[in-house]
């Protein structure tokens, strides 16, 4: 039953047409009466069991006509309500009434859809009687979280700023980096019920203009209910949804953002999430951290070479255990074969259960330390240190060398600087682990064509994702494995696809190196 | 016009596809099979086969330039017919599937030998048949760039061989025509079938983004064939004595025993499974050629059809047939013969004939 509905899916999909998202029975877009009592009426009508919806009325001093401000609470500042709206239309009566409200923004609006859109978003409307025209009041004010260190990417010397939840805030937290008047911002709305904000932002003279409207193009595309969040953004926007690479960087650092922007790429916001999508991505860009940037770059350089060996480390080293120790026992030195044997010999699993297992355990261990609380979460960390690293081996269920297999593997996982990348890591590694149990190196080799296959066939936003490597722009190389001075980046990364390609002079400091 | 810019690929690229299809088993197979031929001046034929590929590629791309926005098959159909496309075009089909087979079957072999004993070979050709399905469905540009990434990824190859330094004994090599030049030059033709690859440029050369470097670019993909051909046989008869270099049997991996690092015993086995990288360049991109000219052959877009078939096909016949050794060695020898007739005398031949065709036609336009 289960599985022919399944397949009927599709099909049902296609005879049966989308109902349209009508929320209730009366017309919204027709305009408003000029009449108040009428316009109440109607908005009772619009507004059924909404409670947190107010209604003030406010007999104007200037004329003494009937008006009132409709809002809902919570969603409105209470403050500029009574001290710039209804404080100067109750007691002020120099000119008239509109102008002696004190509040940044105000719209006129006739129909009804907008203004109910604008109160639910946390405008404040204010109907006059004898007026065809309703006024739209920006009192917009919502629980907020102050700005705060970035969780996911904490930095050393970065800024300690991080995105919140509101798309104005995180665009002047970006503006504050790159005041500059071809910094613009194109609004789209995604969501029939949801109508979130998405803001794409980009370098108009920098930033490719075929990107930039692929980009929106495929935002338009988007007919959803709601999205909560960036990430399923990402994935109703990506060139490829089943890979298990991210082709899109998601970002919660302003500064970040910003220097992705300058370097000519398209950063998209999303109302209400604290993080941002930097397009078009390239799989080194993954392994590029904001603290390289303001590190000596020959730090910076050996930081880079440690996280693309920790990416191999992490994909292949459990991978290789297994291929060594249960296909090609004479690649090693017998000494280290002695070792390996001597702690194996007690174990009763073969090496890929055994490796299975402890990376099963491990997964487990990260997973409940990132879900629970913070003082709870220190239990997982001694559960683990004493049960997974101790007891473990002393059983006689795991061997030795496989608990430091599994430990290297671990931390070679946390040197990488974006969680999406490690995500996708942690799954290859077990597709690894199989093809390692079923064909030794052979199947290491295979998975890793299959890698590179994959990773240079992805696109992102219509650009190579394994810029520079394949396709291969050894100039571009200083931004890669290697960090080179800064001075040295005098041109935007090709894959950015930018117009303008040069991106600073010469900066180089006078010197004996010069 | 620019019917294949969109897949358009780097001077880089084409280099790679060239020399990674030309060098890939060669390297294995040819310092011994020059010692039988030629004893320690076995070199020697290596360079003088290179330098008649190098000629014979530049008349490939002399044919190409006749026509240089389309492939070798829409000239054809442009200068002969529709059908002379077509025939040529199942032609180069059947010599690219023939090219991909034997570098399949001899990849399959060598790590069923070396590796993978107890594994069933279809098993091994399934798990081959992997990645060039997700290299190959992409399209050429695809093909490009991991031709780029594989033989970039395989430059530890050259620098595992100086490990052998200690043991090489440069005297070996003298004295130089120990027995004259006819050993020499009988030889030269079987080094042909090592060079055998460049003829992909009647589909590659339309691909290409800069055309006018065509010509360098062939060469100097020849070149690096013949620098690498050079380098391992020098190596192996510097570290083989003459009579054991005619014996040992594919020497190039012999001489990695040799090699014994501290934290790997033996670089071989490791070697052979990180050599796939090279070795698959021997079959992906014959392969996408292959669908490439039965596509155009349909006069269809989309070659992913043909592809999955022949990735099926191969992984699938490997189940009930796999040749042995002797058998591939006369698979060899056919793609040996076809290939001089199809890459060394076919595109001279094509030459002169659309020269004198093309003169001819002009002349009855005039009378």
């Amino acid at each position: 039953m289960r599985i022919t509905s399944w397949f009927g899916r599709k099909k049902y999909a296609h005879t049966s047409k989308p109902k349209p998202y009508v929320a209730s029975p009366i017309a919204a877009s027709e305009p408003i009466s000029d009449q108040l009592e009428h316009n109440l009426l109607h908005l009772g009508q619009l507004f059924t069991d909404t409670p947190d919806l107010n209604i003030r009325h406010i007999p104007l001093r200037d004329t003494g006509e009937l008006a009132a401000l409709v809002y809902i609470e919570g969603l409105t500042d209470k403050n500029a309500i009574n001290n710039n709206v209804i404080n100067p239309l109750l007691h002020r009566a120099d000119g008239s009434s509109l102008s002696s409200i004190t509040v940044g923004r105000i719209t006129k609006l006739r129909d009804w859809a907008p203004i109910t859109s604008a109160i639910l978003k946390g405008s404040s409307i204010l109907f006059i009687d004898g007026q065809p025209d309703a006024f739209m009041l920006g009192t917009e004010g919502w629980p907020q979280r102050a700005i705060e260190d970035p969780q996911m990417e904490t930095s050393l010397k970065g800024a300690h700023q991080g995105f919140v939840e509101s798309i104005e805030q995180n665009i002047a937290l970006i503006r504050r980096y790159l005041p500059h008047r071809e910094l613009k911002i194109r609004n789209h709305q995604v969501g029939r019920r949801g109508d979130s904000r998405v803001g794409v932002m980009y370098l108009a003279d920098v930033a490719h203009p075929e990107v930039l409207r692929e980009m929106e193009e495929r935002i338009d595309r988007i007919d959803i209910d709601v999205i909560i969040n960036t990430g399923e953004l990402v994935e109703l926007i990506e060139d490829n949804p089943f890979s298990p690479f991210p082709q899109f960087m998601l970002t919660e650092r302003p500064d970040t953002a910003a220097s992705q922007v300058a370097q000519g790429r398209i950063v998209v916001l999303v109302d209400r999430s604290p993080s941002v999508i930097v397009g078009p991505s390239t799989f080194t860009s993954f392994f590029q951290s904001v603290d390289d940037y303001s590190t000596r770059w020959s730090i910076a350089t050996f930081i880079r070479l440690l996280r693309f060996f920790a990416f191999f480390v992490a994909i292949s080293l459990p991978a290789f255990y297994i291929a060594i120790t249960s296909y090609h026992f004479e690649l090693i030195p017998v000494k280290l074969l002695l070792t390996i044997g001597e702690y194996r010999g007690s174990v009763p699993f073969s090496p890929f259960i055994e490796a299975v297992f402890m990376e099963i355990t491990l997964e487990m261990m990260r997973e409940a330390g990132v879900r629970l609380p913070a003082p709870v979460g220190q239990t997982v960390g001694i559960v683990g240190g004493i049960v997974i690293g101790q007891a473990i081996v002393q059983a006689g269920l795991i061997s030795n060398i496989m608990v430091i297999v599994v430990a290297f593997t671990a931390i070679a996982s946390f040197i990488l600087p974006n969680y999406d990348l490690v995500a996708g890591v942690r799954l290859i590694r077990f597709l690894m682990m199989i093809a390692a149990s079923l064909f030794g190196l052979f199947g290491i080799v295979v998975s890793l064509m299959v890698l590179t296959g994959h990773l240079i066939a992805l696109e992102s936003l219509g650009t190579p994702f394994g810029s520079p490597f394949a396709p291969l722009r050894l100039s571009e190389w200083k931004d890669t494995f290697v960090r080179a001075p800064l001075w040295k980046m005098t041109k935007r990364p090709h894959s950015t696809r930018a117009v303008q390609s040069t991106r600073q002079g010469d900066n180089q400091p006078e010197g004996d190196g010069k | 016009m620019k019917k294949y810019a969109l897949n358009d690929i780097t001077l880089l690229q084409y280099i790679m596809i060239n020399f990674g299809m030309a060098v890939s088993f060669g390297f294995i197979e040819l310092p011994a099979m020059m010692a039988t031929e030629a004893g320690t001046d076995g070199w020697i034929p290596i360079l003088i086969g290179g330098f008649v590929t190098m000629f014979a590629s530049l008349v490939v791309i002399r044919l190409m330039q006749r026509f240089p926005e389309g492939t070798f098959f829409d000239m054809l159909a442009h200068y002969l017919g529709k059908w002379a496309g077509k025939t040529a075009a199942l032609a180069f089909a059947l010599y690219f599937l023939l090219y991909a087979y034997d570098g399949l079957i001899y990849t399959i072999r060598l790590i069923k030998g070396r590796l993978l004993p107890e594994t069933p070979a279809f098993l091994i050709a399934l798990m081959l048949m992997l990645p060039t399905y997700t290299i190959a469905r992409n399209g050429l540009r695809i093909v490009g760039r991991y031709a780029e990434f594989a033989v970039m990824i395989s430059l530890w190859i050259p620098f595992v061989y100086l490990y052998t330094l200690e043991n090489l004994h440069p005297l070996y090599l003298l004295p130089v025509f120990k027995e004259g030049w006819k050993p020499i030059l009988s030889a030269v033709p079987g080094t042909f079938f090592y060079y055998l690859g460049f003829v992909s440029s009647v589909i590659l050369y339309p691909f290409l983004k800069h055309k006018k470097h065509a010509s360098a670019g062939l060469v100097i993909a020849n070149g690096i064939t013949v620098l690498s051909y050079l380098f391992i046989t020098l190596v192996c008869y510097m570290f083989l004595s003459p009579d054991e270099a005619k014996l040992i049997h594919q020497p190039s991996i012999y001489v990695l025993k040799s090699i014994e690092l501290s934290f790997i015993e033996q670089v071989e086995g490791l070697f052979i499974a990180f050599y796939a990288f090279i070795f698959s360049l021997s079959w992906i991109p014959p392969l996408y050629f292959t669908v490439f000219c039965t596509s155009w052959m349909m006069g269809k877009q989309e070659h992913r059809p043909h592809l999955r078939v022949i990735v099926i096909l191969f992984a699938v016949s490997t189940y009930f047939y796999l040749p042995t050794y002797d058998e591939l060695e006369n698979i060899s020898q056919l793609l040996g013969v076809s290939g001089i007739a199809v890459e060394y005398l076919f595109p001279g031949i094509m030459l002169v004939f659309l020269w004198i065709y093309v003169r001819l036609r002009k002349g009855r336009n005039w009378t």
